[in-house]
């Protein structure tokens, strides 16, 4: 399990192991918090960790709303955190 | 694109690897679909048993059957894919599937004359202000990240809510190097004694976890305060404390009594609810489960109201992993028969299997009994908490609704908006309940339904089901 994945949140190099959900990578990387909500622009992380409250949702290579507590990180991934909707509106 | 089988097993956990290798070893083509990497459900998390010794029907036993029948193509196994409609077409049941957030394209639908839900429960979770700063996480979400990532969420944590489960979670916490600033348990679990707790609690794992979970609390000095709850937790962009106060046996806060203890990560959960979505497609029959949340009605033979639908473990009623197991061992061998196969089970083994059901769920309303979920949060929650996190709706708006009338939770979720957002409501439906005080079952299950349990591509959607 020593092989290291890299990858970017915001243009920012950050590693991950094989295997590593998105969520688990991040906030080992320090990071508790990706998302911003669409009315009162609050900041939200990992809730449930299984895939039931969509609360960690983040843009992965231009993909928006993919759940980081279960997508698995793989290399060279462009992770964005998300505002609102995810589509920019 | 489409395929088909004798019996679709949804959810690769306890109850539906027992169905699985039941079904199959009964001479049935089974496709088992679990959104998980690998076998194990939320309890077992893909971890590498050790081989059981001896052949049998105990979980590691059942899980290394289910390699076997998956390397010789007995059980099609299809982890990483949600399974997001159930429709009937005739006699059969199609079941909708897609992969996960990154291949959201790969849809199928699997043809199947018997579909066996197993599709197991989330943490409960209860709104207090506060409780959507990141940070604050239910014990699920906790246990995932330390025992599926290797990721501690915080370094001084809270643990809070009510059940055995909280001394689970802090147990796995000290284990992999947290400290645990308090686990915070609003009942008052010790009116009788530990070992009657630990009758309780053994099947919620493997017998003697409990002691083990004690022992861990007691050796880091944690403290266990009963009849305590959290009020707020404190922060601006991310938790830096909870604000806990001692509460009256109806879970009231007892003024005078709050403090705050300082932490950079909560974990809360207050029980837990069944995934109940696709049973819910099918219109199936629903009971209040011994807990008071909602969960599907099933006979001795593990059947639903609707005929070809099975269901086994948390989707019937919260009951632990236990009953998750042997109740899947009932359900294989339903689905055996009604895809006119002699069961692998003789009736002799069925009949010991059907008595640990029985066992397994008396327990579980023991379990329910000390731990349930008292009014008092009801009164007491403050009216600017939100209680839908993915709307941002405030408890004050769900109040709102029912007093311009609403009688069922449905009307309050067009009213409120409270269940609209991405969650469908699975975070806030029981918190939602409890605030309404709707005591009616047809309510609740209009609430609960869900067309497509997932966010779905509109070209999927487009695809035609095969003929049968």
């Amino acid at each position: 399990m020593s092989d290291e994945i890299r990858f970017t949140l915001d243009g920012e190099g950050m590693t991950a192991r094989t295997g590593q959900s998105i969520a688990g990578a991040l906030i080992a990387g320090g990071a508790m918090s990706w998302r911003r909500t669409r009315f009162d622009d609050r900041p939200r992380g990992v809730f449930c960790g299984i895939g039931a409250c969509f609360d960690c949702l983040i843009t992965v290579n231009g993909e928006a709303n993919v759940r980081a507590c279960l997508a698995q990180v793989r290399e060279g991934d462009r992770v964005e955190r998300q505002e609102g909707t995810g589509y920019g509106e | 694109m489409a395929s088909d089988c004798d019996v679709a097993v949804i959810g690769a956990g306890a109850a539906g690897v027992a169905a699985s290798v039941v079904a199959a070893r009964s001479g049935c083509r089974v496709t088992l679909i679990d959104v998980g990497d690998r076998p194990g459900g939320q309890y077992y998390r893909g971890a590498d048993l050790s081989p059981s010794p001896r052949a049998g029907v105990d979980y590691p036993a059942l899980a290394g059957d289910l390699d076997r029948l998956v390397a010789a193509h007995a059980v099609d196994y299809r982890p990483r894919t949600t399974a997001y409609a159930l429709e009937r077409a005739g006699q059969r049941l199609l079941v909708r599937t897609r992969g996960d957030d990154r291949h959201r394209q790969d849809v199928d639908i699997i043809g199947a004359g018997t579909v066996i839900l197993a599709t197991g429960a989330f943490d409960r979770p209860l709104p207090f202000p506060g409780w959507t700063l990141p940070g604050v996480m239910t014990g699920g979400g906790a246990q995932s990240l330390v025992k599926g990532q290797h990721v501690l969420p915080g370094r001084r944590i809270v643990v809070a809510g009510t059940g055995p489960f909280l001394l689970a979670v802090a147990a796995t916490l000290l284990e992999h190097g947290a400290e645990v600033a308090a686990v915070v348990e609003a009942n008052d679990p010790v009116v009788g004694s530990v070992r009657q707790l630990r009758g309780l609690t053994s099947g919620l794992g493997k017998a003697g976890d409990l002691g083990r979970f004690i022992a861990a609390l007691a050796r880091h000095r944690v403290p266990y305060l009963r009849r305590h709850r959290i009020v707020e937790a404190l922060g601006e962009d991310r938790v830096t404390g909870v604000r806990i106060a001692r509460v009256d046996a109806d879970w009231h806060p007892i003024p005078g009594t709050e403090r705050v203890l300082e932490c950079d990560a909560v974990s809360v959960g207050f029980g837990f609810v069944a995934q109940l979505d696709l049973a819910a497609q099918l219109g199936a029959r629903m009971i209040r489960g011994a807990d008071g949340g909602l969960a599907v009605e099933v006979d001795d033979d593990q059947a639903t109201s609707v005929p070809g639908l099975l269901a086994a473990g948390e989707t019937t009623g919260i009951g632990g992993v236990e009953a998750a197991r042997v109740e899947g061992l009932v359900a294989g061998a339903t689905a055996a028969v009604l895809s006119d196969h002699a069961s692998a089970l003789t009736p002799s083994a069925l009949e010991r299997v059907r008595r640990q059901v029985a066992r397994w769920r008396r327990f579980a309303a023991g379990l329910h009994a000390t731990f349930p979920v008292r009014d008092g949060w009801v009164d007491s929650v403050r009216e600017d908490s939100l209680v839908c996190r993915c709307e941002e709706v405030p408890v004050s708006r769900v109040r709102e609704a029912v007093a311009l009338g609403a009688r069922d939770a449905r009307t309050v979720k067009l009213l409120s908006r409270a269940g609209m957002g991405w969650c469908q409501g699975r975070m806030c439906a029981a918190a939602v309940d409890g605030l309404c005080g709707f005591d009616d079952i047809a309510s609740l299950q209009g609430a609960s339904y869900r067309p497509v349990s997932v966010p779905v591509p509109l070209g999927a959607l487009a695809a035609e089901p095969v003929e049968g």
